[in-house]
């Protein structure tokens, strides 16, 4: 078994090779949610466009980390520690990937919606999307920091994003039967909350991730393990 | 140590259970609905919790398997596959448990409209699970590739309900809230046909060495 200077060495930078691969993709992902959300509030078409541009290059990135995660276990002798960062990595890329998707789902929503007069303020939305962005920078900063803290932080506004979400459906709702003209336009937004509570969930599962690699604990399906 | 391939197939079958539990969530999820039967639906939700645990089981397995066994090529791309596959696998059983609340909600209002097309999708994607499944087992390419075409059934099924329950609310905004629970029901089951094509995807990539992944949604388009 090779265990010299040199292998540790190499080793090292093949994880830290890993990590930059993640933080790029996390940070593309990251850009598209927020463009996605500007593209709906802002009515911003060009944001819009950006998103499914990038989405090629998430894709790409989420099948190179995958590949380069497995060539890494293939070729090294990984330790405990080591090998929960990378099943971590292998975890957080999936849901990054879908986080990609969603952004991809509410642009898509966002250039629909264009054509359309705005039916009622976005003030939910924009409550809602700072949220859920701060969500998502924060569970990626816990990644990176290795900061238990801050990923335990990320779990504690999950809640808050799904009341806000019950409540903007239940206005869209009686909306719509106010106004049945509107519930095509009513159901898009209806369906940006509903892709905005699930980018939330991919954070929180992120968040699980670094405590579970930070702490060595699996906090999925346990709330109570969570305080 | 345990022997490598006895814990090998362990894992198989820990796999193909839940599988098992995953496939009847979404059947009786979708029978409760039609049937109005709450108490269905309650059983289904209970078995998400069987589900999350056997999802903790399966991952603390191959975490297991990973670090005492340092396993080579082939065996390591399994290993990955079967993490990969216990989340979709997991997430299916979320959108099941969502289903069935759904079920348990709609119950207590009068139906909106017969359900003929929702059941013909529920059978559909349960078939692409049993399938893709089964592909898995027998790491048989030909027979994941035989999935991946039942997803743009699933989705024009899903076009079709949504276009007929957009009428519906129109004509009547009454039942907009009943309505609006059909839609995500597709749109679930339309999701759930999504995780059973990224197991079929991950069959052909651990068979053949190809991801096939982004390309084949490219495809589609």
């Amino acid at each position: 078994m090779q265990t010299g200077p040199k292998f540790v060495r190499h080793f090292e930078q093949e994880l830290e090779q890993l990590k930059g691969k993640l933080l790029e993709m996390s940070a593309l992902v990251e850009a598209s949610v927020q463009r996605s959300v500007a593209a709906v509030t802002q009515k911003d078409r060009s944001a819009a466009e950006q998103v499914f541009r990038d989405e090629a290059r998430i894709n790409q990135l989420e099948m190179e980390i995958d590949e380069f995660a497995v060539n890494l276990l293939a070729t090294q002798q990984v330790v405990a520690a080591d090998l929960r960062l990378v099943v971590a990595a292998l975890k957080i890329n999936t849901d990054l990937e879908r986080m990609g998707d969603l952004a991809v789902s509410i642009a898509e929503r966002a250039v629909s919606l264009l054509a359309e007069p705005v039916i009622k303020p976005m003030v939910d939305i924009g409550h809602m999307s700072a949220l859920v962005e701060s969500m998502v920078r924060k569970s990626l900063d816990a990644f990176v920091a290795h900061d238990a803290d801050m990923a335990r932080s990320v779990l504690a506004s999950d809640d808050a994003v799904d009341s806000l979400r019950t409540a903007s459906y239940h206005e869209l709702v009686s909306f719509m039967e106010k106004d049945p003209q509107h519930i095509p336009q009513a159901l898009d937004l209806i369906g940006i909350t509903r892709s905005l509570e699930r980018i939330a969930d991919h954070s929180t599962n992120i968040a699980e991730d670094v405590l579970f690699l930070v702490k060595g604990v699996d906090v999925r399906h346990h709330a109570e393990a969570r305080q | 140590m345990r022997h490598f391939a006895v814990e090998l197939e362990e894992l198989n079958q820990a796999l193909l259970e839940m599988g098992a539990l995953v496939e009847s969530s979404i059947h009786c999820s979708v029978q409760a609905l039609v049937d109005r039967d709450e108490r269905m639906a309650r059983r289904v939700m209970e078995d998400e919790t069987r589900i999350n645990r056997m999802e903790l089981d399966i991952d603390a397995r191959v975490t297991r398997l990973l670090a005492l066994n340092q396993p080579v090529a082939g065996d390591l791309r399994l290993l990955i596959m079967a993490l990969k596959i216990n989340t979709d696998l997991e997430r299916m059983g979320d959108l099941a448990a969502n289903m069935a609340e759904r079920a348990i909600t709609l119950s207590k209002v009068p139906a909106v409209k017969p359900l003929i097309d929702t059941p013909r999708m529920a059978s559909l994607v349960e078939d692409m699970l049993h399938r893709s499944l089964d592909a898995f087992v027998k790491r048989d390419a030909a027979l994941a590739e035989r999935v991946l075409p039942a997803d743009d059934e699933v989705d024009s099924l899903r076009d079709r309900i949504y276009s007929e329950l957009l009428e519906l609310m129109q004509e009547n905004p009454s039942v907009v809230p009943s309505a609006i629970h059909l839609m995500f029901v597709a749109r679930n089951l339309e999701r759930i046909a999504d995780h059973t094509t990224n197991i079929a995807e991950d069959v052909i990539f651990l068979v053949r060495g190809v991801d096939v992944r982004h390309h084949a949604s490219e495809n589609k388009v």
